[in-house]
């Protein structure tokens, strides 16, 4: 039987010494940010503090968690904002785009390379009658643990001519997590 | 890892809610009706006026031997001007304690290869979106609860109605006697 979303955490967590995290409160999680810039190459989260929502939803604490919150990275979605006020926004769909990226947390580049192309993951992922802008994290997933710094680098290309390509782009990591719990009175 | 039976008996038990309930598939709502502009709603925090089909709550709490898990939740917007498909800022809190925070569902709405489900439907719809929660989150007896949407964009018209519904396992009281 596989490891379970929280098993892998609460035992990445024990790895790393954060003997608390296991008391904290479970939840859902996604962060997202948005480059409202057409770039060929961008870099996502870092910095992200500077920009409000609907630009980014990760708040002061930036590419970083708060201690004791945690987000174990189970699927990266790529999507393209429509207009720099980052409101709105589609999926890569457009001109074939498919994204080439790392995922870095800390100084460790944890996924290097990968690339979500579109219409990928067709044995299992179906959205309508939509190409997939999403990749699934084969395993468990990954974690981003409390208050090291994590970002993504990303790069546009066309996946039919496999040439670069120039557009806005904005980036989410979605999966189980743990917010602070005090547990206690404080 | 604990499905949401386990979950829902084992946050109950360690509250000290003792009575074992009618299991059920607990659903509840709350709509509002917008002003125009707004982008910033709180449900689950007035309930005056209300119809049964707005709300199916009284309170901002489930009753004492009434629990549940929140395992998903759907948005719903009636606009003809405004959607869900753009950025949203979902925060739920149960007591004092944010539960889901800073959740952004949107992706989840229409289809555009963006979704968090593996297998998400064809309902491609810009006003109407859920999402299935990874984790169990409980709603313990007695202990109030909100849900706070923020729309990122301001083209919500005077008399659009926003709703959320929030869906899992639950219990509701049994007596398991007669009275």
């Amino acid at each position: 039987m596989g490891m379970s979303a929280q098993d892998k955490m609460l035992n990445v967590a024990s790895r790393l010494g954060l003997t608390t995290l296991k008391d904290m409160q479970g939840t859902t999680r996604m962060v997202y940010d948005s480059q409202t810039t057409a770039a060929t190459n961008h870099t996502f989260f870092k910095g992200a503090a500077q920009r409000a929502f609907p630009l980014s939803n990760v708040g002061a604490n930036g590419n970083q968690f708060q201690v004791n919150e945690a987000l174990l990275v189970e699927k990266i979605g790529f999507f393209i904002p429509t207009a720099a006020d980052g409101i709105a926004y589609t999926g890569l769909g457009a001109n074939n785009r498919s994204v080439l990226f790392d995922l870095v947390i800390g100084n460790k580049t944890v996924m290097k390379d990968v690339s979500c192309e579109l219409g990928g993951e067709q044995a299992f992922y179906n959205d309508g009658t939509s190409a997939s802008s999403v990749i699934d994290l084969e395993g468990v997933g990954i974690l981003i643990p409390p208050q090291v710094e994590y970002y993504v680098v990303a790069k546009i290309y066309n996946a039919a001519a496999r040439t670069a390509e120039t557009a806005r782009l904005g980036c989410y990591l979605f999966g189980t997590g743990a917010l602070l719990n005090f547990n206690t009175t404080i | 890892m604990a499905n949401q039976v386990q979950k829902l008996s084992y946050v109950d038990s360690k509250l000290g809610v003792s009575l074992p309930g009618q299991q059920t598939t607990r659903v509840i709502y709350d709509s509002i009706n917008a002003a125009a502009g707004q982008q910033f709603f709180q449900f689950f925090t007035n309930f005056a006026g209300k119809t049964q089909f707005q709300t199916n709550l009284t309170t901002n709490k489930l009753d004492s031997a009434e629990s549940m898990v929140i395992k998903s939740v759907q948005i719903i917007i009636n606009s003809a001007t405004s959607n869900i498909e753009d950025h949203l800022n979902l925060n739920i809190t149960v007591g004092n304690q944010v539960v889901l925070k800073d959740f952004d569902p949107s992706f989840n709405c229409s289809s555009r290869g963006l979704s968090f489900d593996r297998l998400h439907s064809g309902f491609n719809s810009p006003t109407n979106l859920e999402v299935r929660l990874l984790t169990e989150i409980v709603i313990p007896p007695q202990v109030n609860f909100k849900a706070e949407l923020q729309i990122s964009n301001a083209l919500v018209a005077v008399n659009d109605d926003v709703t959320i519904i929030l869906k899992g396992y639950g219990r509701i009281f049994s007596a398991g006697n007669s009275f």
